[in-house]
């Protein structure tokens, strides 16, 4: 009964593509080719309904239809000449494009993160961090999966593994179950947006539009949709307490280690004069080297603030530099510069070194910092926050823009805050987290702010990502032969998948284009005498009820090539669209019946919880994204701002 | 028959599995560049070249693995509902109808192309005496011809899914999720997923009896 169901929602999807087919073109012995073009189109679409393998359905299409084209104007062994060679240019093409390049490496980089098995350390740290705000559970799991799945990219491993780990704990502490599945099912699917992502490179290919540029315009509404998940989760909790109860004492608490607690002073002693205490006394029984190597541990939180905000100042600062000269120079220009004022020294001294190597080694960048330098540069940062912004600013270096000290004010703020509240149980939250939350933050920034400030193209940085990954397993012992040897495989495969079905998509297009099926959308679209505005909202519609019985692959290579050459009609900045496609593309995983997140999560969940549940329980994400789809239409600067000020126009 | 349909999945299977090292190399590789580029100032013009014609390689030889192992993407609307019999008989018309002559076209035309490159012995025009591109190019001839039959040995699948009712065996590889193996490596055991069902029945129970928050 439930399958005649599923069955008769797919029948009805078909036949609302077949009948106007066949109801508004002639019959096929008297069409133009351009309807033959549209009669391509219906095709495909049925023919990838039924489930064949679409890399297979693409290229048998385009090349019967191309050669149909080419019949047009030559006789029969003209035409397959033409066919022939017209094919294999394009699978050519696909085997020496520079873009698609990328995937393979992220694809790798991928697996061999998530074979190093930080997941549940992640998710327990994170949890005991922020164990006090409401729906912690809920907002740990989304904050896992936000990192976690931007890392490897693996929608399917990354909602098993929740469905593991964070379920069980959520169900435990009595959340409800929708509200539970619906976290962990939206939650995974994050990491197809925000960068490094495959969909945004395979977009990138598809529209010739800069991967950099993708990348860097992505990133903001990408964490906009993570904060709007997590703000929609704290605020249900907030209103309904019983939806998502404070965990049992239990379970939030930490184990302190042994030479903790042989602190004097035992729990909730905040951590530093408790060390510095037992340095000085000396009779706690622990060794000094212990001591100090924690006490620098327990200093890193300073690096992790000064860190981000010297190469803020540097961007900030620099700025004519960029438009100009180009970004590569960035680092040398400021390390030469003598330093002109008082005020700009200390912090271009004390960072024109961490920025380049938190970018290129990835795991332990924080570490690196000298922990010296720490103590002298919110000092400074302090001072300069309250004195007037331009003040005794080098002359060759545009004055930090007002915003960026309102930035270091916070920092500081959030320092002093820290280490208030900085107790040995936070102490030990904080090394946990260490171990978990940031090595991955590190990589992933690495990766992503090498290529969005130019250090690395997308491929050199995925190259250094797959090197990272590697490293990172290795520092948790898990690169064995075996795990490399599945990471191997899996990234053949799923390389494989993606870029068969790219050059059976080129072929597709190409033989769409020949037909002139593109002339007749065209000509229908303008037709229509849209807004630009209607036309971005139909498209957007269209996108999205695709995204029902389609995956995002199918659609950004069979569908992005129709629409992109009508933007220019519309004015509409390609970057924009794809940034709106891959924000809109997020709800073709949570819409039913293809929605893959669901069926993973049901694969782990207890017997009782049924589809049904998993599915009610995504209904409000997906509503969150079209509000963030609003949002970004709206203020297209959530996207637009980072492309604009780092690569101009 | 069936003997001989593993042993083709198992040639597709080696030949995809021993090119798809080519990702370890690619990654050294142009780590390797990267540091010898901006720390040595000593850049390899050639690399450009070597790291597409490892890329390519890499992907268009692992078409017939994957084929082998179902990992094409495929809509999944109505195909996961219908009886294997049904299954089987739309693949098998979709091979004859677009797979076959897709994929032969692609092979024909690849050994004229790479014919064609072999004869003048082509370099790669990216810079001056670039690598060889010739060997490159014989790349698509070859995959067309694995993917090619491989295919059939899928063809001949549904014909005896079509005969039988039941889709015969394919060879075990690793697969993206592996629940056994997530469940292991998170320490998660059937038995603690099985006493979770008491929470979520509690809460249904609890949900029948007053109205939904």
């Amino acid at each position: 009964m439930k399958i005649r169901k599923e069955l008769w929602f797919g029948f009805i999807l078909m036949a609302a593509i077949v009948i106007p087919t066949f109801v508004f073109l002639p019959a096929p012995w008297n069409m133009t080719s351009g309807q033959l073009g549209l009669l391509m189109l219906s095709l495909v679409v049925v023919a990838i309904m039924l489930g064949f393998p679409t890399a297979f359905t693409l290229m048998g299409m385009g090349v019967l239809f191309a050669f149909l084209a080419y019949r047009f104007q030559a006789p029969a062994p003209e035409a397959a000449r033409q066919t022939l060679m017209l094919m294999v240019q394009r699978a050519y093409a696909v085997m020496t494009n520079d873009v698609l390049i990328s995937i393979p490496l992220f694809v790798f980089m991928g697996y061999l993160v998530e074979r190093a098995a930080l997941i549940q350390k992640l998710f327990q740290s994170l949890h005991l961090a922020i164990g006090r705000i409401p729906g912690s559970l809920a907002v740990a799991t989304l904050v896992t999966c936000a990192v976690f799945a931007t890392a490897t990219g693996i929608i399917g491993a990354v909602v098993t593994l929740m469905g593991l780990l964070a379920f069980p704990a959520m169900l435990r502490s009595r959340y409800d179950i929708r509200l539970s599945a619906g976290v962990i099912t939206a939650g995974g699917c994050l990491g197809i947006l925000i960068p490094p992502s495959v969909l945004l490179i395979l977009y990138g290919a598809t529209a010739s539009v800069s991967v950099v540029q993708l990348y860097a315009g992505a990133f903001f509404p990408g964490l906009m949709l993570a904060g709007l998940y997590i703000g929609y989760v704290m605020i249900r909790a907030m209103l309904n307490p019983s939806l998502a109860p404070k965990p049992p004492p239990e379970e939030a608490e930490v184990k302190l280690p042994d030479w903790a607690l042989r602190l004097r002073g035992g729990p909730r002693r905040l951590a530093i004069p408790a060390l510095l205490d037992a340095l000085r006394s000396g009779n706690t029984g622990i060794p000094r080297g212990r001591l100090l190597g924690q006490l620098g541990l327990a200093s890193l939180p300073v690096s992790m603030v000064v860190v981000p905000l010297a190469v803020l100042f540097q961007v900030a600062t620099t700025v004519e530099v960029v438009d100009t000269g180009g970004l590569t120079e960035i680092g040398v220009e400021v390390a030469a510069e003598p330093g002109g004022g008082g005020l700009a020294e200390p912090p271009g001294s004390a960072l024109s070194e961490p920025p380049q190597e938190g970018v290129q080694e990835p795991p332990g960048a924080e570490k690196a910092a000298p922990a010296a330098e720490a103590p002298v540069v919110p000092v400074a940062a302090k001072d300069a926050a309250a004195t007037p912004p331009s003040a005794g600013l080098a002359s060759t270096r545009i004055p930090a823009p007002r915003w960026f000290w309102g930035l270091v004010a916070l920092g500081a703020a959030i320092l002093i805050l820290n280490y208030v509240l900085f107790t040995v149980e936070r102490f030990e939250i904080f090394k946990m987290l260490l171990g978990s939350f940031f090595p991955l933050s590190a990589l992933i920034l690495s990766v992503l702010g090498s290529i969005i400030f130019g250090w690395a193209t997308p491929t050199e940085a995925a190259a250094m990502g797959a090197a990272g990954g590697m490293v990172l397993a290795a520092a948790y012992r898990r690169l064995t032969f075996q795990v490399v040897k599945e990471s191997v495989f899996l990234t053949a495969k799923t390389t494989a998948m993606v870029c068969w079905l790219f050059v059976g998509s080129s072929i597709f297009a190409a033989a769409f284009a020949l037909l002139g099926g593109q002339e007749i959308i065209e000509k229908w679209v303008l037709g229509l005498n849209m807004t630009p505005v209607q036309f971005m909202l139909l498209a957007q519609f269209i996108i999205f009820i695709l995204g029902w019985p389609l995956e995002w692959t199918e659609i950004i290579v069979i569908f992005m090539p129709i629409f992109l050459p009508l933007l220019s009609h519309f004015n509409v900045d390609p970057l924009f669209f794809g940034l709106l496609v891959a924000l809109n593309l997020q709800t073709a995983f949570l819409s039913p019946p293809v929605a893959m997140a669901a069926f993973y999560l049901k694969g782990v969940a207890p017997p009782h919880v049924s589809l049904n549940q998993i599915f009610a329980g995504m209904m409000p994400f997906m509503a969150i994204q079209l509000l963030a789809l609003f949002l970004l239409y709206v203020f297209p600067d959530i996207g637009l701002w980072l492309p604009r000020v780092l690569y101009g126009g | 028959m069936q003997k001989l349909l593993l042993r083709i999945d198992r040639a597709s299977t080696w030949v995809g599995q021993a090119v798809s090292w080519l990702i370890v190399l690619l990654t050294f590789l142009m780590t390797w560049e990267i540091f010898s580029r901006r720390f040595f100032d000593a850049p390899h013009a050639w690399v450009f070249d070597a790291q597409l014609q490892l890329y390519g390689t890499l992907f268009m030889m692992a078409g017939a693995y994957t084929l082998a192992k179902s990992g094409h993407v495929r809509g999944d609307v109505l195909y996961g509902f219908f009886s294997p019999r049904v299954q089987a008989g739309i693949d098998l018309t979709l091979y004859v109808f677009f797979f076959v002559p897709g994929v032969v076209a692609l092979t024909y035309a690849g050994t004229i192309y790479a014919a064609d490159a072999w004869r003048i012995r082509e370099m790669s025009s990216v810079m001056v005496d670039g690598p060889p591109v010739y060997t490159f190019k014989t790349v698509i001839p070859v995959a067309g011809a694995l993917i090619l039959v491989q295919g059939l040995a899928e063809i001949a699948r549904c014909v005896i899914c079509l005969r039988d009712g039941a889709w015969p065996s394919r060879t075990e590889d690793v697969v993206e999720v592996d629940v056994d193996k997530l469940k292991r490596m998170v320490d998660v055991k059937d038995e603690d997923i099985q006493a979770l069902d008491r929470f979520v029945v509690e809460q249904e129970r609890d949900d029948g009896k007053g109205p939904r928050p």
